[in-house]
C-alpha cells in the first residue's frame, strides 16, 4: 500500500479535496480522502508528501494514432493507412504499433496515461482501434480493451485519395455507397454462418472482411466515424441507423452548427482536433467554439488532439484553449478524463479519481491548464513510471 | 393557420382565381376559393392583387451535389471511376447548407429532383427534395428514391475515352445497360426463388440490388438523351427491358415529335439557354419545349442546375415562350408537369386542397425579367419575405 498525501485532489466525479490523500494498493485506488479525517501516523506503508501539488487522474484521449504514424520518420514507420483499399475493416491497430515510438514517452510524462489508437481516415472502413496504455515495452501488455471500435471516414479524405487513384470511392455518393454494400455482405455472411450451425457444407468461405464486422453488426463495438462537415455527420448517423449500429461521431467540426440535431441523436461526440491551420476545405468552421458549444448544450464531449495532427503531449493545452473559449473548466478537464473514458465504456476503471478504479495519477505543480504547469510524478497501474 | 387573400391565383389544374383565397393550415392547403372567411387564429398575407403560383419545380437539377464556389471538395455528383454506379444515392452527397437552395427559394422554386450527372451510364438514384431551410437533407425529403439516373451518347463515351475503359462507343452504353439490366433481373429471380432461405440467396450485389426498383417499375430511368439517336436508344432499351423512362434534356426533340407522341414519351427538356459546347447541342434551340408541348406532348422545362442556375428556372421558361410555346403551358412545364413526370403531384405543383403548401406570390408575372417574389412559402412555412 502507497499513500499519497497532503494533495489538492480533482476527483473529476466527486469533485476537489482542498487538502487529501489517496491509497493506492497494488493497480488499484484503494481510498480516497479528506486529510482532516485521517491519520497519517497509523497508515502501515510507504508513505509520499506532495506539499500540496495538484492530482488528477491520467488523461484519456479517445481517438489519436499513437504508434502508428511514428514520430521523425516517413514511410517506414508510417502505417495508419492501407490507401490501397478503401475497404480495410481487417486491419487491426495493434500489430502496427510502436511503443518504442518517442511520442509515448511525450504523452506518459505530460499525464496521457491512455489512449485510444487506430488507423487513419484514408479509407471508408479502415480497421479497428484499440484502447492501450502510454507505458510498457509491448503492444499486448499494454492492451485495455481491443478492439474498442471500428474506423471509417466520410467526406474528403477517402475522396481525395480514391480519385486520385481514378477508383472509388471520388465522391460522397460512392463512399455511403461502399460502406453500405460492405454492411449488407457482411450481414448476409453473418446470416449464412448463423444459418449454417455445424454443417460445413452450408458455411459460406471464410472472408477476412465481413469477419472484422461481425462484432459491429453485433453492436459488441461501434463505428467510430471519422466526419467534419455537417451533411457528413448525417450520413454517418444515416447509415448507422440503416444497419442498426452503435456509432460515435470523431471531429465533429461542424458541430456547432447542429446542435439540437446533435442532442436529439444523443451520440457521443469526440471534438477536435480544434488547434492548428484549416488546411482542407471541410475544416472551414474549425475553431475551438465547437467544444464550448457542445458542452454548454449539455452534450458530455471528449477533446482529442487526434494525434499526431497535434502532438498528444498537449492533450491538457487543447483542453485549456477549449476553456479560454468560454468552456466550463470542470467540464474542459471531464473532456480528458472521464467522458472519454465513457465514450471508450472504460469508466467503470478509469476517467476519475474513485475507489477500486485503476490507479493512473498525474501530480502536477499547478492546474494543468495553465501554460507552465508542470507534471511532476505520473502513477500507472498503481506505479510510479516517470518522476520530475 | 395562414391565409392568403386577394390573389390571383393560378392553381394550374383549372381557371385562374381572381380575388382568390387560400387557407393553409400544418403545412397543407386546406381549401381554396373567393370567399373564406377570417377569424383570429389566421396569420393574413394580402396579396393585394398578385399572381399567386404553387412552388416552382425542377424536374432535374444537381443541387447540392456540386456546391457553389468550391472544386473538387464539394464536387459528389459523378463517381467517374466505374461505369456502372446505380448503389449511388444522392441523399449521402447533398448538403443542404449550399447557398443554392437559399437562392432557389427565394427565386420561388420549392422542390427539384436532384441526384447525380451524366458520367456514367447508370450514375445512381435521384431523390425529390423541397429548398426549404434546413440542416439536414432528412427534413426535405419529397420522395426517396425517385429515379435511377442513367446516361446516353458523349458524356460516358468521353469520360470512359479518357480512361482507356469501355465504354468508348454508343454500343458500348447500350450493351452495358442491356447486360446490368438482365444480369439484375436474374439476381432478382434468384432472391424470389431463394424465398428467404439464405444458403440458396446469390451473395449480396449492391449493384443489382439497387436496380430492383426499376425492374419492379417503381421507378423510372431517368435517361440523359440530347441526340435523337441516343433518345430512340434510351427508347429502344426501356422497351425491350420493361422499364419506365423519362427524357432528359431532349435536345433533339423537336426533329422526332412524331415518335415522340407514338411513344407517349415525358420530356424533361432543357437547358436551353447557353452554349453549343459539345457535339450532340447542336440542334439546341428554345423552341424545343414549345414544339412538343403543341404535339401534346408532355414537357417539363429544366435549369439542369448548376449548369445554369437552379433560381432562373422561370426565367428559362419565360425565354420558351418567346420562342413560341404558350404562357401557361410554359408554367405547368415548370410546375404540375414537371411534378407528373417525376411522379410526386399527390404532393406538389398545384394550387388544391390537401396538397402541400408550396406558394409562391409574385410582384410581377414570373416570366417578366424585372419581377420579383413577394413571398416563398414551403410547407406552410414562410421562407422569404420581400
Amino acid at each position: 500500500m502507497k499513500l499519497f498525501f497532503n494533495a489538492k485532489i480533482n476527483t473529476i466525479t466527486n469533485g476537489i479535496i482542498e487538502d487529501g490523500y489517496v491509497i493506492i494498493k497494488k493497480d488499484k485506488i484503494f481510498e480516497v480522502g479528506d486529510m482532516g479525517q485521517f491519520s497519517i501516523d497509523t497508515f502501515e506503508g510507504d508513505k509520499y508528501d506532495l506539499n500540496g501539488n495538484y492530482v488528477l487522474p491520467g488523461f484519456i484521449d479517445a481517438h489519436c494514432h499513437l504508434g502508428l504514424s511514428e514520430s521523425a520518420i516517413q514511410f517506414e514507420g508510417r502505417d495508419h493507412n492501407e490507401t490501397t483499399d478503401p475497404i480495410t475493416p481487417h486491419m487491426r491497430a495493434i500489430d502496427a504499433i510502436n511503443p518504442d515510438d518517442i511520442t509515448f514517452t511525450e504523452a506518459l510524462r505530460a499525464g496521457v496515461t491512455t489512449v485510444a489508437t487506430g488507423p487513419g481516415s484514408a479509407n471508408v472502413i479502415g480497421g479497428t482501434f484499440a484502447i492501450i496504455k502510454t507505458f510498457g515495452k509491448r503492444i499486448d501488455d499494454m492492451i485495455v480493451k481491443d478492439p474498442v471500435a471500428m474506423k471509417c471516414a466520410f467526406g474528403e479524405n477517402p475522396k481525395r485519395v480514391y480519385s486520385s487513384k481514378s477508383k472509388t470511392p471520388s465522391t460522397r455518393m460512392a463512399i455511403a455507397a461502399v460502406m453500405r454494400e460492405t454492411l449488407s455482405v457482411a450481414k448476409q455472411y453473418l446470416d449464412k454462418k448463423e444459418a449454417a450451425g455445424d454443417d460445413n457444407s452450408k458455411m459460406p468461405s471464410y472472408d477476412a472482411k465481413c469477419e472484422a464486422l461481425i462484432p459491429v453488426l453485433k453492436k459488441e463495438i461501434p463505428i467510430k466515424a471519422h466526419a467534419h462537415r455537417a451533411d457528413d455527420i448525417f450520413t454517418a448517423l444515416r447509415i448507422a441507423k440503416e444497419f442498426d449500429l452503435k456509432i460515435t461521431l470523431d471531429h465533429v467540426t461542424e458541430g456547432h452548427l447542429i446542435i439540437d440535431e446533435l442532442i436529439k441523436e444523443n451520440v457521443p461526440c469526440i471534438v477536435g482536433p480544434s488547434f492548428g491551420h484549416r488546411g482542407k476545405f471541410e475544416l472551414k468552421e474549425k475553431s475551438f467554439l465547437t467544444p464550448r458549444a457542445l458542452s454548454d448544450a449539455g452534450i458530455d464531449i471528449a477533446i482529442t488532439t487526434d494525434s499526431p495532427v497535434t502532438p498528444l503531449d498537449q492533450l491538457p493545452l487543447m483542453a485549456g484553449l477549449a476553456y479560454k473559449e468560454g468552456m466550463n473548466k470542470d467540464k474542459a478537464l471531464e473532456a480528458i478524463t472521464i467522458n472519454p473514458a465513457k465514450i471508450l465504456e472504460i469508466d467503470n476503471l478509469y476517467g476519475s479519481i474513485e475507489k477500486d478504479k485503476i490507479a493512473d495519477l498525474v501530480i502536477l505543480n499547478m492546474h494543468p491548464f495553465e501554460i507552465d504547469s508542470k507534471v511532476q510524478q505520473v502513477i500507472v497501474m498503481g506505479n510510479t513510471v516517470y518522476q520530475k | 393557420m395562414i391565409l392568403i387573400k386577394n390573389g390571383l391565383i393560378h392553381t394550374m389544374i383549372g381557371d385562374i382565381i381572381e380575388n382568390g383565397s387560400i387557407l393553409i393550415s400544418e403545412g397543407k392547403i386546406v381549401e381554396v376559393s373567393k370567399q373564406i372567411k377570417e377569424t383570429d387564429q389566421m396569420e393574413i398575407i394580402d396579396a393585394q392583387g398578385r399572381i399567386v403560383t404553387p412552388g416552382l419545380i425542377d424536374a432535374h437539377s444537381h443541387l447540392g451535389l456540386w456546391e457553389s464556389a468550391i472544386g473538387f471538395e464539394g464536387a459528389d455528383g459523378n463517381e467517374a471511376v466505374d461505369p456502372i454506379t446505380p448503389h449511388m444515392r444522392a441523399i449521402d452527397a447533398i448538403n443542404p447548407m449550399d447557398i443554392t437552395f437559399e437562392e432557389a427559394r427565394n427565386a420561388g422554386i420549392t422542390s427539384t429532383a436532384t441526384g447525380p450527372g451524366s458520367a456514367n451510364i447508370f450514375g445512381g438514384t435521384f431523390i425529390a427534395i423541397k429548398t426549404a431551410k434546413a440542416k439536414r437533407v432528412e427534413e426535405l425529403i419529397i420522395k426517396d428514391p425517385v429515379a435511377m439516373k442513367c446516361a446516353f451518347g458523349e458524356n460516358p463515351k468521353n469520360c470512359y475515352n479518357n480512361k482507356g475503359k469501355a465504354p468508348i462507343t454508343r454500343m458500348a452504353i447500350a450493351a452495358m445497360f442491356r447486360e446490368t439490366i438482365l444480369k439484375a433481373k436474374e439476381y432478382k429471380s434468384k432472391l424470389e426463388q431463394a424465398n428467404g432461405d439464405t444458403s440458396k440467396e446469390p451473395k449480396f450485389d449492391a449493384k443489382l440490388h439497387s436496380l430492383i426498383p426499376v425492374i419492379n417499375k417503381e421507378i423510372p430511368l431517368k435517361a440523359h438523351a440530347h441526340r435523337a439517336d441516343d433518345m430512340y436508344t434510351a427508347l429502344r432499351l426501356a422497351k425491350e427491358l420493361d422499364l419506365d423512362i423519362t427524357l432528359d434534356h431532349s435536345t433533339e426533340g423537336h426533329l422526332i415529335v412524331d415518335d415522340l407522341m407514338k411513344e407517349n414519351a415525358k420530356c424533361i427538356v432543357g437547358p436551353s439557354f447557353g452554349h453549343r459546347s459539345k457535339f450532340e447541342l447542336k440542334n439546341l434551340t428554345f423552341e424545343t419545349p414549345g414544339i412538343l408541348n403543341r404535339a401534346g406532348i408532355k414537357v417539363a422545362i429544366t435549369t439542369d442546375a448548376q449548369v445554369t442556375p437552379l433560381h432562373s428556372l422561370p426565367l428559362l421558361a419565360g425565354l420558351a415562350c418567346k420562342h413560341g410555346m404558350d404562357e401557361n403551358e410554359a408554367l405547368k412545364a415548370i410546375t404540375i408537369n414537371a411534378a407528373e413526370i417525376i411522379g410526386i403531384s399527390d404532393r406538389v405543383g398545384s394550387i388544391e386542397k390537401s396538397k402541400d403548401a408550396d406558394i409562391v406570390i409574385w410582384d410581377g408575372h414570373p416570366f417578366a425579367t424585372d419581377t420579383n417574389v413577394y413571398k416563398t412559402i414551403i410547407s406552410g412555412k414562410i421562407e422569404y419575405s420581400n
